[in-house]
């Protein structure tokens, strides 16, 4: 009875997503268009390379990993902070925060619902054209089971961040600038936008400790991985479970004393 | 006797920074620590029973949100005791959402893009509402208004009053104790306006619950509200019936007459006949606002009857909304 009150947020947050087929459309061919710039720019820092593998990467390795990492944050992108910004702009976090269950809840279940489209209508369809391209490049077994829990994880792990950052924007109310910066600091430090073995030593191993590379890096890395190491996957898998469990925390006592602050707009 | 809503000497600070104008005033800000001390409620002392439809009036800015933010656990009070339901709202948010409903009348809580039933059923999972209590709930709605044309409907299809109309009906759903009403008719049309007081009414009655319902027309507090509390700059003013509250500045009646002759001309010779009253024309009437603590009407009356041709009169009981006007107006003496 309980969790179904969670699930049926999901399941109406998954009904919202298909109600809006444009956007679908607009944001698969936003994509596209960065893949595309994403093709010539490796392609041009391979040519400049004198071999053809550089830091242990070849120029398809490289380019499935940032085909994945993009359709992965089409998918796990939920613009917390934007939308939970609006709300505090417009006053109406007032009326979510008068539901009978925790604010932190109620927005997870409710964008869970878009998450699961999302993944199930770009990360998988991506997937599946990958590997018909690259003629089952990916390997298939032990890491899709590895891939999906860390995927959990990343989720959660993002979520919490988002919420922390959102939080902040009921201090300073506005919500452009600190989310622009998370924006940065996430596709860079995760690995999203240029896979971590491309960082320097020094601050690969500053990002090694951060929590952002649980999100988007561990996943990816384990689904690309073909050795079926098990050592290294419970390794990723450990650490995304102490981020995960670390960030929850901070986030939920960093809003619990914040929402004690809050001068909601208008009235 | 303690009501299901209880404020006892509640005040709420806020602190603001004090704005510099310019640019350079605005960088300036940026490093400010100067913020001044804003009291959005002052000491309010009210008890509101169940069963209750309180209008809760005052100008804008007055504090009326502010208050109900407080009874609604959305903000802390910086002193005095609440109670709302036995319960500290700020402290137990969770549990008194479960018994409170609310309705802003510019927002609304219902998923946009899905038809109303959707919402319904969420608020239903949300609020652990009970199969048989959700469908003699909808019967009740069903008696009360033409639900099955909102139902199928997605949210941001409906017309303005379609969706306050729903969205008073989503706060009503789980059968909570208290509904708080934020301007629920602002926008809407004369017809709309009546529809929604009649559906609170007999949402009222039916369920006994507590109305507490904040809003600018006055048609509202004469058509539903039997008690009206009225705040200003955060202070009471006035707490009591209806009925009282057309003698609170002595009691007022509004003399209507129609003259031959330049009406312009006679209205200004009465406001000098009668200095003390307030004299306005039309081009139909001229309204003497006469307070009868001073003299009759009818002695008004035989005396302008002497010097005027009077051809037609009409004697108004003062509305609501003027002696709210004049309250609002004085201010907090």
């Amino acid at each position: 009875m309980n969790l179904k009150k969670y699930l049926t947020l999901t399941r109406a947050g998954a009904m919202e997503t298909l109600q809006y087929r444009a956007s679908a459309v607009v944001i698969v061919l936003g994509n596209l268009l960065y893949l595309t710039i994403v093709y010539f720019l490796w392609k041009a820092i391979y040519a400049s390379s004198p071999s053809e593998v550089v830091n242990g990467m070849t120029f398809y390795d490289t380019l499935i990993y940032l085909v994945l990492a993009a359709a992965l944050a089409a998918s796990i992108e939920m613009y917390t902070v934007w939308m939970i910004g609006r709300d505090i702009q417009s006053g109406k976090i007032v009326l979510d925060l008068l539901k009978p269950m925790e604010y932190r809840s109620f927005y997870f279940w409710s964008m869970a619902g878009s998450m699961v489209m999302n993944f199930l209508m770009t990360f998988i369809p991506t997937f599946i054209a990958v590997e018909i391209m690259t003629h089952g490049a990916i390997h298939i077994g032990m890491n899709i089971v590895w891939f999906l829990i860390a995927l959990v994880f990343a989720v959660l792990i993002n979520y919490s961040i988002d919420f922390i950052v959102s939080t902040i924007c009921l201090f300073t109310e506005s919500i452009w600038g600190i989310n622009i910066m998370k924006q940065v600091i996430i596709m860079l430090l995760s690995g999203a936008t240029i896979p971590l073995a491309f960082f320097p030593d020094k601050l690969r191993a500053v990002v090694d400790h951060l929590p952002f590379q649980s999100i988007y890096n561990a996943p990816l890395s384990l689904l690309l991985d073909s050795t079926g190491d098990v050592r290294k996957a419970v390794t990723t898998l450990a650490t995304q479970l102490m981020w995960c469990v670390v960030m929850t925390v901070i986030s939920k006592l960093f809003w619990n004393v914040s929402v004690k602050q809050i001068t909601v707009n208008g009235g | 006797m303690s009501g299901i809503i209880s404020l006892n000497n509640i005040t709420k600070e806020f602190k603001v920074l004090n704005r510099r104008e310019g640019l350079k005033g605005s960088l300036r800000d940026l490093f400010s620590r100067d913020y001044k001390i804003v009291k959005a409620v002052d000491g309010i002392t009210m008890e509101v029973q169940q069963g209750e439809i309180v209008g809760y009036l005052g100008p804008n800015g007055a504090g009326k949100s502010t208050t109900i933010k407080m009874m609604t656990g959305v903000l802390e009070p910086t002193s005095g005791e609440l109670l709302v339901g036995g319960r500290v709202p700020y402290k137990n948010r969770s549990q008194n959402a479960q018994e409170i409903g609310v309705v802003f009348g510019q927002r609304s809580q219902l998923w946009w893009a899905l038809p109303l039933v959707e919402s319904f059923k969420l608020l239903k999972d949300i609020y652990q509402i009970s199969d048989e209590q959700y469908d003699s709930m909808m019967k009740l709605y069903g008696s009360l208004v033409n639900i099955e044309e909102l139902l199928h409907k997605p949210v941001r299809q409906m017309s303005l009053g379609q969706r306050t109309l729903s969205d008073i009906l989503a706060a009503f759903l789980h059968d909570p104790k208290i509904v708080f009403l934020d301007e629920p008719t602002i926008g809407l049309d004369v017809s709309m306006k009546a529809k929604i007081r009649t559906l609170i009414q007999a949402l009222n009655r039916e369920k006994n619950t507590t109305v507490i319902l904040t809003t600018h027309d006055m048609g509202d507090v004469d058509a539903l509200c039997r008690r009206i509390v009225i705040i200003d700059k955060g202070k009471m003013l006035y707490d009591n019936d209806i009925e009282h509250l057309k003698g609170f500045f002595g009691s007022y009646r509004t003399l209507k007459i129609r003259v031959s002759g330049d009406m312009g001309k006679v209205a200004s010779e009465i406001e000098k006949e009668l200095p003390e009253f307030k004299v306005s024309s039309d081009e139909e009437w001229i309204s003497v606002l006469v307070d009868e603590d001073k003299s009759k009407v009818l002695d008004v009356l035989s005396l302008l009857r002497h010097k005027h041709d009077i051809r037609d009169m009409q004697l108004e009981e003062i509305s609501t909304e003027e002696v709210i006007k004049k309250i609002y107006e004085g201010g907090v003496e």
